[in-house]
């Protein structure tokens, strides 16, 4: 009966192991062993024990010899083990469950015991193969955000990065992407491009502004705006000496545009004092003088901490314009999270603004472009300065479309981007760590700005913190999570949220920022170090 | 004396008050009627009342991504690149360096932004001065920005017909050390030379220049907007062209058919200026990997089959030859590329009305011709001569019928004059 047996399994030959053979059963490890295919041919009729496999060391099964029960009872369950969405056969259907011991089948919408033998056998099931099948035939291999990382025995491991340096970082998404193929193209420089119009116009109209120019970037819309407004020799700018004009564009305006840059000084809350302006305003008459030939203001305030400008000071410095009879520039790189955080149409924001530029590469999470809005005959000038500089595209239509896309669909959500912000700044502040600080009241749009005590972090060293991952932490948080942030100074660290960043990435920044901080408060208590 | 680039709207409207003010091209049609005449108060001002074909060989700019590269542009990766986190952006710098044997490239906004940044980088200290043809694009149409933007004093050299300049001028013209004197930094070539009428420019001319420009210590900048093009009517590969040049401008977005972009090729020293220049005129573009994965596609695609282009400007030049007209001449061998310069006789009609006339027809050259009609866009260029460029757009049976309807308004012309 034996000998027969062995016949069976595909031909060969395999020495009879007689310890192995007892009674009427086959243990299944000297058939798996020997046998050339490995797999047990459905026509063998043996009793068999459950297989011992790689990943369910943790199972064990005891029988009681007990009458009544002849139930097994598992004093120990295998819960569910990330590492499991990483393998072919699981991909597409398995997520986790209600509890951790149970897994879940999209595609069969039921509940499953999580142990990998059990969830092989229902996806080799007839039922969940048709209904696979039948949905999606690309399943995405891995959740949104996570990567896979195979440390140095290795064992893969699953790493979250949350990106937070910029909401420049966003990628188009699909639906923008369809969006961008499917525009209508033409020659922007022989202004024949009709998607461009269409987003001109349709920015123009919401900012209540005659016209607008689409431009490559932020700092082409800025740099067109003061050299258009200084058409001049010897002219000056009024600006905040925490812009990003005068910080962050390369000293442009002086460089290319030969625009003599005047700083005011920025308050805290991103504006500055009325009367100042008035004593910075040159005299036409002297000769030691240039001539001051702008005043600009950039709302939301980006290093102030991303705080939205009040309305009722940007209408004062707007009269002050207006009798002084300087034109105002408004760099509202982020003015749809402004005015999202204040409650008002971005129009009424920017109403006493004789030129705005507007950024749909940040939160808005267009790929590139940026749009200048201002009157008719400053735009025909605002033209020929985008020629000259290099930001003549010819089929730019392509990314204005993804532009439009981005006003229709992603500026409606930019209260969510504030949302996250606060959340991660709130769970800064629940630690009531001294290490590093946060004020809720100062995040008004989508940046947090971190401010660390020198003596235990300093702002390099918790970007670094907070960018890398030890054992301890990844036991502790059961995940593995880097937070990107960028250090703006030697004490403070930003975080910026996107259109990118979903509740998960919020969740799991939000402990490791805990995670990092709780560190630093118990570092003194604690033996090492983290040595960044 | 060059006029400026300027851009023929096809309206009728425009067109119909310009006939209505007695204009040569209306009293040369007597009894002709034109669409225009039928009734003054029937003024069609767009193009939906034509049903024929609509050939535009203004530019090659014009072309649109076909589906292939939009293709690659959905599925390419992107990243944030002015953190230099674009990989698409970085393949194309990569391969662009290697093709062109330099040690490094970037990618920019535009052919303008390429030069500018190029010059500009070249051209660091105040006072200087560049050497380059007085029909470079660089000296015409790129609204002085090197002076504007830069400080820099182009200085300018005759121009042969061929798109070269005289090499013995580059040592005669060099400024030596004066107070009175700015100091020359470069040496600005420019291949195909678009304004002499895409001519390709001898490789030993540049060999040549190269070599007075290095005994007396200048760089070369090759202005390559259309050097691809070059490339493939020399047979000459593009390493060995730009073999003297240390820094060189290709654009991507003419006859290669991308929509938008530019790369800049040199040391990669020059390329840290570059990238600093570029953000500061403001060409730091984020997610460009977009743009970047439509060049690389271009660069697999859309190279080899500028020969087509060329072979079709051959066409054109060739029927324009062929009619002998005495109004309307163009030499078959001036034609290099896909660059076509037509003379006119200025007597009989001007650059702009011959532009016109193109964009019109009438009921007999309906009846003639026999197909619904092609109205064929075209660029006036100086004042006797208006510019054809052939493109990816323009199929060969598009360009049989702009054959055929230049052949119809040439003998129409040359019978009233």
């Amino acid at each position: 009966m034996a000998a027969m047996l062995f016949v069976m399994v595909g031909g060969a030959v395999l020495p009879m192991l007689g310890s192995d053979i007892e009674g009427g059963s086959l243990s299944m490890g000297a058939l798996e062993d020997g046998g050339p295919g490995g797999a047990v041919p459905a026509q063998m009729t043996v009793s068999v024990e459950e297989g011992i496999e790689g990943g369910a060391e943790m199972e064990v099964v005891e029988m009681k010899h007990s009458p009544e029960k002849k139930r097994r009872v598992r004093i120990y369950s295998q819960k569910f083990r990330k590492e499991w969405l990483h393998l072919k056969e699981f991909q597409g259907w398995l997520t986790e469950g209600i509890t951790d011991d149970r897994a879940h089948c999209t595609v069969c919408d039921k509940e499953l015991l999580a142990g990998k033998s059990e969830l092989l056998k229902h996806s080799r099931g007839k039922k969940h193969r048709t209904r696979a099948a039948k949905s999606n035939p690309n399943p995405p291999p891995v959740q949104h955000g996570l990567s896979r990382v195979i440390d140095e025995d290795g064992m893969p491991h699953l790493l979250r990065i949350v990106d937070l340096r910029s909401d420049t970082v966003t990628q188009p998404s699909r639906e923008m992407k369809k969006a961008m193929m499917e525009a209508t193209l033409g020659d922007d420089v022989f202004s024949e491009d009709p998607t461009v119009k269409t987003l001109e116009d349709r920015v123009a109209q919401m900012l209540e502004k005659e016209a607008a120019l689409f431009v490559p970037s932020g700092t082409m819309a800025n740099l067109i705006c003061v050299m258009t407004h200084c058409w001049g020799r010897g002219s000056e700018v009024i600006v905040g000496d925490q812009s990003h004009l005068y910080l962050w564009a390369q000293g442009g305006m002086a460089q290319i545009g030969s625009v003599h840059h005047r700083t005011i000084k920025n308050l805290p809350d991103g504006t500055f004092s009325l009367n100042e302006v008035r004593g910075l305003v040159r005299d036409e008459h002297d000769p030691q003088s240039p001539l001051t030939s702008l005043i600009c203001v950039e709302n939301p305030h980006h290093n102030a901490g991303g705080k939205a400008i009040p309305l009722n000071w940007m209408d004062e410095l707007g009269a002050l314009c207006s009798e002084l009879g300087l034109p105002l520039h408004c760099d509202g790189a982020r003015l749809i999270n402004a005015s999202v955080a204040l409650g008002t149409s971005p129009a009424r924001i920017v109403q006493a603004c004789d030129s705005v530029s507007l950024c749909l590469n940040k939160g808005l999470g267009a790929p590139m472009g940026s749009l200048v809005i201002g009157t008719k005959e400053f735009i025909a000038k605002a033209k020929r300065l985008r020629k000259v500089l290099g930001g003549g595209l010819h089929q730019s239509g392509i990314v204005a479309a993804a532009g439009l896309w981005a006003l229709d669909h992603v500026a409606p959500r930019l209260s969510w981007d504030h949302t996250h912000a606060r959340a991660l700044a709130q769970s800064v502040c629940e630690e009531h760590s001294s290490a590093v600080t946060v004020d809720l009241k100062d995040v008004h749009t989508n940046v947090v700005l971190l401010h660390c005590d020198n003596i235990r972090v300093n702002a390099k060293k918790l970007c670094q913190r907070l960018a890398s991952v030890t054992d301890e932490e990844s036991d502790e948080l059961s995940e593995q999570i880097v937070v990107m942030a960028l250090a703006i100074s030697d004490t403070t660290v930003r975080l910026v949220t996107h259109c990118d960043i979903r509740k998960e990435d919020v969740r799991s920044a939000t402990r490791k920022l805990k995670y990092v901080i709780h560190e630093y408060d118990n570092m003194m208590y604690l033996e090492y170090k983290i040595s960044v | 004396m060059e006029r400026t680039n300027r851009i023929v709207r096809a309206s009728y409207k425009i067109m119909w008050r310009r006939m209505y003010r007695e204009d040569v091209l209306c009293r040369s049609i007597p009894g002709r009627q034109t669409r225009q005449y039928q009734s003054p108060s029937h003024t069609p001002t767009t193009m939906t009342d034509f049903k024929g074909v609509v050939v535009d060989l203004r530019s090659d700019t014009i072309t649109k991504p076909s589906d292939g590269m939009k293709k690659a542009m959905m599925e390419a990766l992107v990243g944030d690149d002015v953190y230099r986190e674009d990989p698409t952006v970085s393949e194309l710098e990569k391969r662009m360096a290697e093709c062109t044997g330099k040690e490094a490239a970037l990618f920019v906004p535009s052919g303008t932004m390429g030069n500018l940044i190029s010059v500009l980088g070249h051209c660091e200290h105040r006072g200087s001065e560049v050497l380059l043809g007085d029909l470079a694009h660089i000296f015409l149409y790129e609204q002085a920005g090197m002076a504007q933007l830069g400080g820099i004093q182009p200085h300018i050299i005759p121009t042969n017909p061929d798109g070269t300049f005289d090499v013995d001028e580059i040592p005669v013209r060099l400024r030596y050390e004066d107070v009175h004197y700015p100091r020359t930094c470069l040496v600005c070539l420019e291949n195909t030379q678009n304004v002499c009428g895409g001519k390709v420019v001898p490789l030993h001319w540049i060999d040549k220049v190269g070599e007075v420009a290095e005994s007396v210590g200048l760089p070369v900048h090759m202005d390559g907007a259309r050097v691809m093009n070059a490339s493939v009517a020399s047979g000459v590969s593009l390493e060995r062209i730009l073999r003297v040049c240390q820094t060189a401008s290709i654009c991507f977005s003419k006859g290669l058919g991308t929509p938008v972009g530019s790369v800049i090729v040199g040391p990669e020293k020059f390329m840290y200026k570059a990238i600093r220049l570029r953000k500061v005129l403001g060409g730091g573009m984020r997610q460009a990997g977009m743009l970047a994965a439509a060049a690389i596609y271009s660069l697999d695609h859309m190279v080899h089959r500028l020969a087509q282009d060329h072979h079709h400007a051959q066409l054109i030049a060739k029927a324009i030859s062929e009619e002998k007209s005495r109004n309307v001449t163009c030499h078959p061998d001036d034609v290099d590329t896909n660059i076509i310069i037509v003379n006119l006789n200025p007597e009989a009609v001007t650059p702009d009305q011959f532009c016109e006339r193109l964009l019109m027809v009438s009921e007999d050259e309906i009846h003639e011709t026999g197909d619904g009609g092609v109205l064929v866009k075209v660029m006036p260029w100086t004042t006797t001569t208006v510019r054809f460029v052939t493109h990816l757009d323009a199929s060969l049976d598009n360009i049989q019928a702009v054959i055929t309807k230049l052949k119809y308004v040439i003998r129409e012309l040359d019978s009233i004059h």
